[in-house]
C-alpha cells in the first residue's frame, strides 16, 4: 500500500474552520469577554445553528432553551462552550456511512460522542487528566477513519486474514497492510488543524497508550472510553472487538472489572440525553 | 434507548397496529420488548459484550427480547430498580414475566442467546461479555431452563431479529451474511 497517497489525502483536507480555531483561542484567554466569542462565531451560520442545537440538548443541561448565540455565550462557562462549539463543528466530518469499516450513517458520530462522554466519566476516576482536552480528544479519536475508509475497503481481505488468523488487532492490521493506522492518520489531521498537543497525543495513542513514566492519563482515559464504547456495541462495525485490552491501564489507576461496569451503567443515563446531538450526524 | 421499566415492559402487543407488513420494534441497550403481533419483528442492533436473549412460545406465538449490558444488579440497586433490563439477574425474570402476561408458558419456550463478545484480553480484566453469559447460564441452570440455540463469545458484534409470526431468529455478524440461529 502506498502510504504517500494516504498522507496526501490528509494534506488535501479543507482547513479546520478558522472561526472555530479563533474562538478556541479566545476561550482559552482569561481576558476574553463573551461578546468577543460571539463576534467571531456569528458569521458562520452552519456552525451557529449547530452550536445552538448542541447547547439545547439535555446533555448540556441548561434549564431553559437558548435562542441565540449571545444568550448561549452568556449562560455557559468557557470550558462547556468550547466543547459545544467543537461538537457542533466536527459533526460534519462524521456524516457519511463507511463501507470499509462497515459503519452506517450516524454510527461513527454516535461512537465519537459516546466516547467523549465516557472519557469524561473515566477522567473522574483517573488522576492527572487534562480536563480541557479529554472530551475533545474523545470526540476526535477516530476521525482518521474517515480518511482511511476507502483503503480499508480495498484491502479488507488482507487485513481480515491477519485479524482472523494471526491474532492481530484491527489497528495492527491497518499498520501492517496499509502502512499506517487510523489513529496516526487522525493525529496528523489534528496537527494539520492546529489542535493542542495533548489532544493530538490522545488521538495518536488511543489504541496503545504509552506505559510507565511516559503514560498520559488523558490518553488512557480516551483509550478506556473507546473500548468500553465498543463493548457496548456503539459504532463497532467490522473492527468488532479486535482491540487490545490493556490491564496495566486499569492497574495503574487501581481499577477493577466492577469499576468498568459502574462506568457503563452511568453512561447509559448520559447516552439518553445526547440522542438529539446524535441526530445531527 | 434504555427506557424505564414501565415504558419498556408496556411493549406494543400491536393488535391495534396491524398493518399487514413487517413492523420493526427496536430493543435498545438495556431494554425489553415483547409482542404477540405476527407482523412484528423485534430487533436489537450491535451486541458487543452485551447479551441478546430471545424467547418464543410457538403455540401462543408470543415472543420477547432482552438486551442486557451487565451481569449483576448488585453494583447498583438504584439503577436496577429504574431499569431492570440493564442486568441479567433482573432483566431475565422481567422478560419471562412480560411474555407470560401475553399468554406464553415456560415449558414451551424456545430460547436463543447471542452476544457476550470479548476483546483481546488475556488477563480477563475486561471480561464483561463472559460474565454476562455466565450470569445467564447460572440463572437458567437454577431454573431448569434449556437453551435451544446460541452464538456467543468471539470478538464480533451481532444483530438479531426475532420474527413473531414464525419464531425465526435471524442473526447478522458485521461484515458477514445474515443467517438463522
Amino acid at each position: 500500500m502506498d502510504i504517500e497517497s494516504i498522507l496526501k489525502d490528509i494534506e488535501q483536507l479543507p482547513p479546520f474552520p478558522t472561526v472555530v480555531t479563533q474562538a478556541m483561542a479566545l476561550l482559552d484567554s482569561p481576558d476574553t469577554s463573551a461578546m468577543d466569542v460571539v463576534k467571531v462565531v456569528q458569521y458562520d451560520q452552519a456552525i451557529t445553528a449547530n452550536v445552538l442545537k448542541v447547547c439545547n440538548s439535555a446533555y448540556f443541561g441548561l434549564p431553559r432553551k437558548v435562542g441565540s448565540l449571545r444568550e448561549a455565550v452568556i449562560r455557559l462557562g468557557n470550558q462547556q462552550l468550547k466543547e459545544i462549539i467543537l461538537t457542533g463543528t466536527v459533526v460534519k466530518y462524521y456524516k457519511n456511512a463507511m463501507d470499509g469499516y462497515a459503519l452506517s450513517k450516524h454510527d461513527l458520530w454516535k461512537h465519537a460522542i459516546s466516547t467523549a462522554i465516557i472519557s469524561r466519566l473515566v477522567s473522574k476516576k483517573f488522576k492527572g487528566v487534562d480536563e480541557s482536552s479529554v472530551f475533545t480528544a474523545g470526540l476526535l479519536h477516530d476521525v482518521g477513519k474517515t480518511i482511511l475508509d476507502g483503503v480499508v475497503d480495498e484491502y479488507f481481505s488482507q487485513m481480515f486474514a491477519l485479524v482472523g488468523e494471526k491474532g492481530y488487532s484491527f489497528t495492527e492490521a491497518e499498520q501492517e497492510v496499509l502502512g499506517v493506522d487510523h489513529a496516526e492518520v487522525g493525529a496528523r489531521m489534528g496537527e494539520l488543524w492546529g489542535f493542542p498537543k495533548e489532544i493530538v497525543r490522545a488521538i495518536r495513542y488511543h489504541h496503545a497508550p504509552q506505559e510507565g513514566a511516559d503514560s498520559d492519563p488523558t490518553t488512557q482515559a480516551v483509550y478506556l472510553a473507546n473500548i468500553l464504547c465498543l463493548m457496548m456495541g456503539i459504532g463497532v462495525g467490522r473492527q468488532g472487538l479486535h482491540v487490545r485490552g490493556r490491564d496495566e491501564v486499569l492497574k495503574q489507576h487501581g481499577m477493577n472489572n466492577t469499576d468498568l461496569q459502574i462506568i457503563m451503567a452511568g453512561f447509559l443515563d448520559e447516552y439518553e440525553k445526547v440522542q438529539d446531538i446524535i441526530m445531527l450526524g | 434507548m434504555p427506557s424505564g421499566s414501565n415504558g419498556s415492559l408496556c411493549a406494543p402487543n400491536g393488535k391495534n397496529n396491524h398493518r399487514g407488513d413487517d413492523l420493526n420494534i427496536i430493543v435498545d441497550i438495556s431494554d425489553i420488548k415483547v409482542s404477540n403481533n405476527p407482523d412484528v419483528t423485534l430487533v436489537t442492533y450491535s451486541l458487543g459484550s452485551c447479551i441478546g436473549l430471545a424467547i418464543y412460545d410457538p403455540e401462543a406465538k408470543v415472543g420477547g427480547m432482552l438486551h442486557y449490558m451487565l451481569p449483576d444488579s448488585s453494583i447498583s440497586k438504584e439503577k436496577s430498580q429504574a431499569n431492570p433490563a440493564m442486568f441479567a439477574d433482573t432483566g431475565i425474570p422481567a422478560l419471562f414475566k412480560a411474555c407470560y402476561k401475553l399468554g406464553a408458558q415456560k415449558q414451551r419456550m424456545v430460547i436463543k442467546v447471542a452476544g457476550g463478545a470479548q476483546l483481546m484480553d488475556e488477563s480477563g480484566f475486561f471480561n464483561i461479555g463472559k460474565r454476562n453469559y455466565a450470569a445467564l447460564r447460572k440463572m437458567f441452570w437454577r431454573n431448569k431452563v434449556m437453551i435451544t440455540a446460541e452464538d456467543v463469545g468471539g470478538m464480533v458484534n451481532r444483530t438479531i431479529r426475532l420474527h413473531i409470526g414464525t419464531g425465526n431468529l435471524n442473526m447478522k455478524v458485521s461484515g458477514q451474511e445474515e443467517r438463522i440461529l
